[in-house]
């Protein structure tokens, strides 16, 4: 089943390491090009779903630095949640590859 | 963080109030968070960006909370299929309320001694209030026994505007002919008959009436039949007689072959036709024998100008009384051009007939039922209020079922049933209170009540305690439970058993507050109505009323048909009762005070013009024998008193009372002054003035009174005064012997002495009284139970306090007044709204106060200091026990 272009990209935003909701939220606006603005609804009401999906976690331990607000949750990636996003992009990268072949795509090749 | 950072955050945190709760918790914080971060980097980018930025979060809480809502009740219903499933949860409503109804049974049985307080106080709120219900299911509610008796009216004359008279005999005859409103109309006259034959001459209650007023009121035959139209005609006059079932019974013992018999009534044989059904009623009184209406005895009672018909009429369906008024107003009006000087403004009014027969009862009985209401009221702020105080008991059992996953809406539906439960309880106790109160009042409130049917504790009323006790098991549940619903379980866990908190308090002292409150207006509401009484009795009558009785007789109009014949009877009875051993005086009035009767005659007096119809002063005139005034003790205050030389031939003398002698000639000597009376064309000379005397009502203002020689004016209808030596009940029989000396076949009845009359007459208020400052009573208590009760509760809350100060040197003495002022703080409070209220409902009681005003300042005085000393007392026993308080005891306990 496809994932929601929010969930891909807070999956994506947390491919690298734990993140706290601002950062998640920064970081899809930065690789989306500002395309995916999310308000703090519709992050932490999909925080919420990934939560209980098991894709996300909350991390136990965190670093600390100056500056962090207390209040600051970090959310990582599940093992679930690894494997969920290898899939979706192993589709996407087929959907991809098929529209190229029809030549639907134009544009650099990212082969 | 700056201001603006902060009004922000409140602002952003008031709006997550659209999301679920549960949500809320769980991202608020973060959210606004972000929110405030998103905000922050816009400022960097303009006032513009700043505001696309608001926009957009606001947008966004828009967009997303809706989706939280479907996925929190998409979540909900699996949690709840699972719980199911696991067997954690009931499966329906009807296991909710099972298994709900076992723990509030549980609960109770475990808290004997509050369910019992709880039960009993709920069964005295709820018993008076069915006690009452039942009467006035009695009274007011239940449908009259007559066939269609929506459609059922009393048809009244009317002259002007000086209320309700009787109707025109012949005008009725037009009416009924004429009307296009009316299915049919009836008329009735009632009146005693003699009735002859038998061992003993009897007075029988009879109704002179129409064969409609028979058919339209329902009086249908068990046996033989009743009257024709044809029979009751005045060109027809057939003599025959209807008996009613009661009179069959009490005069035949029930024997049938009474049908075909015939009757000595009034001296003429009548043939018994038939007999109505068992349980017939009659508007004005089910009467003995009813005869058809022209045999009316006093002939001039059909005659045109006289009106004492009184007349029911049945509405065709769906005609509204409005409607039926007009029409027969229409007629009177063409009465009236007909026959002006009989009918000269006479016109007509309709009542329906359940306001004729409820009359003046309904504000009386709606007075004692608002303060049974206002008893289950109080009685309901007082489990209220056990209720929160055992709730701080209950506090921990609550807290751990919350902590085990029992959500608030459950709790709060569990204490509901509790409650529910509880007063069910009460209510069921109640019931029986009601069944055993009404059996007592029973008769008491048939005396002075038009009841109809008999005070039970019924269907109905047991539908009303039902309903009642439901509605008070919510009124009481509601605060505990909305309490406990409403605590963190967080906070339950955490606090003691002893302390939660001044909210509660503060809500147990409100609950005092109105309690006390509506028992001082009910105090003094039941205050002014005992005034009311007293002034009452305290009237002065004019006479003297003890050792005084009274019995009546009417001679048959056919046997004594000239007034020398009844002047003649009259006389040689009067001489026999004064031989009767025990008897000091005794005279004839024809309408003794305090019975009803009496008539009153516009009068004319000689050299002054004649006043037109409605202004003529209204003299109640009396016939009288000689030494009445003696016998009566009514002081003389000039001339002379009627005496034996003023027979038939003498000249026509009058005695008029104080009253009249002050109106018709202030400043002068009414002594020697003539006067008429309409419908009599003789001039009276006035010959003696009188004290005066209460004739119709007690609280009457003094009305004008003329008193005449019976000699000159003999009526076949004549009253007996008689003032013993001693009490003269024991009498009775001897005097009715001394009249049967000179008519054996003449029946005597009404025999009651004075202070039966009075008790009659002062019953209806005196029971009002009763059972209103009962009521009050009752709420005082349970008022004095509710304070006492909430300053224990702060006293036990504050021993710690009071030990400290205990400690520090204070004496027992300063202790009380610490706590006496707190409750006087409260009482203080409940004073100034109860006196408020109470001036603003006493003044419904206005037309039942005599000689005193809804704010009479003294009784609102008394009552607020009798509300203020039981308060006093109630607050002095915590104190004292506060008092007592060992410091060291205090200060170890918590």
């Amino acid at each position: 089943m496809p994932l929601t272009p929010v969930v891909l990209h807070i999956l994506l935003a947390l491919a690298d390491g734990e993140r706290h909701g601002y950062a998640i939220a920064q970081e899809v606006e930065a690789t989306t090009g500002a395309q995916i603005r999310m308000g703090p609804g519709t992050l932490y009401g999909s925080i919420q779903r990934m939560l209980s999906a098991k894709l996300i976690e909350e991390a136990t331990t965190r670093r600390r630095s100056a500056g962090d607000d207390e209040r600051r949750r970090y959310y990582r990636m599940t093992a679930t949640g690894r494997r969920t996003l290898d899939l979706e992009l192993q589709r996407l990268a087929s959907v991809v590859d098929a529209a190229r072949s029809k030549q639907l795509l134009r544009g650099p090749s990212i082969a | 963080m700056t201001g603006r950072a902060r009004r922000f955050e409140r602002l952003y945190r008031g709006a997550l109030l659209i999301f679920p709760r549960q949500f809320r918790d769980r991202f608020a914080d973060e959210m606004t968070d972000l929110a405030h971060l998103r905000l922050e980097d816009a400022r960097a980018h303009g006032a513009h960006a700043f505001a696309r930025e608001a926009a957009h979060l606001v947008a966004d809480l828009l967009a997303s909370a809706p989706r939280e809502w479907i996925r929190h009740a998409r979540d909900g219903r699996a949690e709840r299929k699972q719980a199911i499933a696991d067997g954690t949860l009931p499966r329906d409503n009807m296991d909710i309320l099972i298994q709900d109804l076992r723990f509030a049974a549980r609960g109770l049985m475990r808290h004997r001694a509050f369910t019992i307080v709880a039960a009993l106080t709920l069964a005295l709120g709820i018993g008076a209030n069915t006690a009452i219900f039942s009467v006035v299911n009695a009274v007011l509610l239940r449908p009259l026994g007559y066939p269609n008796p929506d459609r059922l009216v009393v048809v009244y004359g009317m002259q002007g505007t000086q209320g309700r008279e009787g109707l025109v005999f012949p005008d009725y005859l037009e009416w009924r002919a004429q009307n296009r409103t009316f299915e049919d109309i009836g008329v009735f006259r009632g009146q005693s008959v003699n009735f002859t034959g038998g061992d003993t001459p009897q007075r029988v209650v009879g109704s002179f009436v129409s064969a409609s007023y028979m058919r339209i009121t329902g009086a249908t035959a068990g046996q033989g039949r009743i009257f024709t139209d044809a029979e009751t005609e005045i060109a027809t006059k057939a003599p025959v007689a209807v008996l009613s079932y009661d009179g069959w019974q009490a005069r035949f013992g029930g024997d049938p072959s009474v049908i075909g018999k015939t009757l000595v009534l009034n001296g003429q044989a009548h043939t018994v036709v038939g007999i109505t059904k068992q349980g017939v009623q009659a508007p004005f009184g089910v009467p003995d024998v009813f005869l058809p209406i022209p045999y009316y005895p006093n002939a001039s009672g059909l005659q045109r100008g006289n009106r004492g018909m009184l007349a029911v009429g049945l509405l065709k369906p769906g005609v509204a009384i409005e409607t039926g008024e007009r029409d027969l107003k229409a007629l009177a009006k063409q009465q009236e051009d007909l026959f002006p000087t009989t009918n000269k403004g006479f016109g007509v009014e309709l009542q329906p007939l359940k306001d004729q027969i409820v009359g003046t009862s309904r504000t009386p009985i709606y007075i004692v039922f608002g303060a049974a209401i206002v008893v289950l009221l109080i009685a309901c702020a007082n489990v209220a209020n056990l209720q929160l105080a055992r709730g701080s008991a209950r506090y921990r059992e609550l807290s751990v079922r919350a902590a085990l996953g029992a959500d608030r809406g459950r709790i709060a539906q569990q204490l509901l049933t509790e409650s529910t439960l509880l007063s069910l309880m009460g209510g069921a106790a109640g019931v029986g209170l009601a069944i055993v109160g009404t059996k007592s009042l029973r008769t008491a409130l048939t005396n002075v009540l038009p009841v109809n049917g008999t005070i039970t504790v019924d269907g109905v009323a047991l539908a009303f305690a039902t309903v009642v006790s439901l509605a008070a098991g919510i009124l009481f549940g509601v605060a505990p439970a909305w309490k406990a619903s409403r605590t963190n379980v967080h906070d339950m866990l955490r606090s003691r058993s002893s302390g939660n908190g001044l909210g509660h308090t503060a809500t147990r002292n409100a609950l005092v507050v109105v309690q006390l409150a509506l028992s001082l207006t009910l105090l003094a509401c039941a205050g002014l109505l005992t005034r009311s009484l007293i002034e009452l009795q305290r009237v002065n009558t004019g006479f003297d009323t003890k050792n005084l009785m009274t019995m009546q007789f009417r001679l048959p109009a056919v046997k004594y048909d000239t007034p020398d014949k009844i002047w003649a009877m009259f006389d040689r009875a009067i001489a026999e009762i004064r031989t009767v051993p025990g008897v000091q005086s005794a005279a004839l009035v024809r309408a003794f005070p305090l019975t009803g009767n009496g008539e009153s005659y516009p009068v004319i007096i000689e050299g002054r013009p004649p006043a037109t119809a409605g202004d003529a002063p209204q003299l109640q005139v009396n016939s009288i024998t000689p030494e009445y005034f003696s016998t009566m003790k009514i002081p003389r205050v000039s001339g002379r008193d009627i005496s034996t030389s003023d027979t038939k031939d003498a000249v026509p003398v009058i005695v008029i009372n104080q009253e009249f002698a002050a109106k018709a000639w202030p400043n002068q000597s009414p002594l020697g002054k003539r006067l008429q009376v309409t419908g009599d064309d003789r001039w009276w000379t006035v010959v003696g003035v009188v004290g005066n005397t209460k004739h119709f009502q007690l609280n009457e203002p003094q009305i004008l009174q003329g008193y005449i020689p019976h000699a000159q004016r003999p009526q076949i209808f004549t009253t007996l005064a008689v003032r013993g030596v001693e009490d003269p009940l024991p009498l009775t029989n001897a005097i009715r012997a001394a009249i049967w000396r000179v008519d054996k076949d003449q029946p005597v009845w009404g025999v009651a002495s004075m202070d039966q009359i009075l008790d009659g007459v002062i019953g209806s208020p005196r029971l009002i009284v009763r059972l209103t400052a009962g009521f009050a009573i009752v709420a005082l208590l349970l008022g004095a139970i509710g304070i006492y009760g909430v300053l224990s509760y702060t006293m036990a809350q504050r021993t710690n306090e009071v030990g400290i100060r205990v400690a520090l040197g204070a004496d027992s003495r300063q202790v009380v007044r610490l706590v006496v002022a707190e409750g006087m703080r409260i009482v203080a409070i409940a004073v100034a709204i109860g006196l408020a209220a109470s001036l603003a409902s006493t003044r419904l009681l206005q037309s039942q106060l005599f000689g005193v005003g809804p704010t009479d300042v003294i009784t609102f005085s008394v009552v607020t200091a009798i509300l203020a000393v039981v308060a006093i007392l109630a607050c002095y026993i915590p104190a004292r026990r506060a008092s007592r308080v060992d410091p060291m005891v205090a200060l170890r306990t918590d």
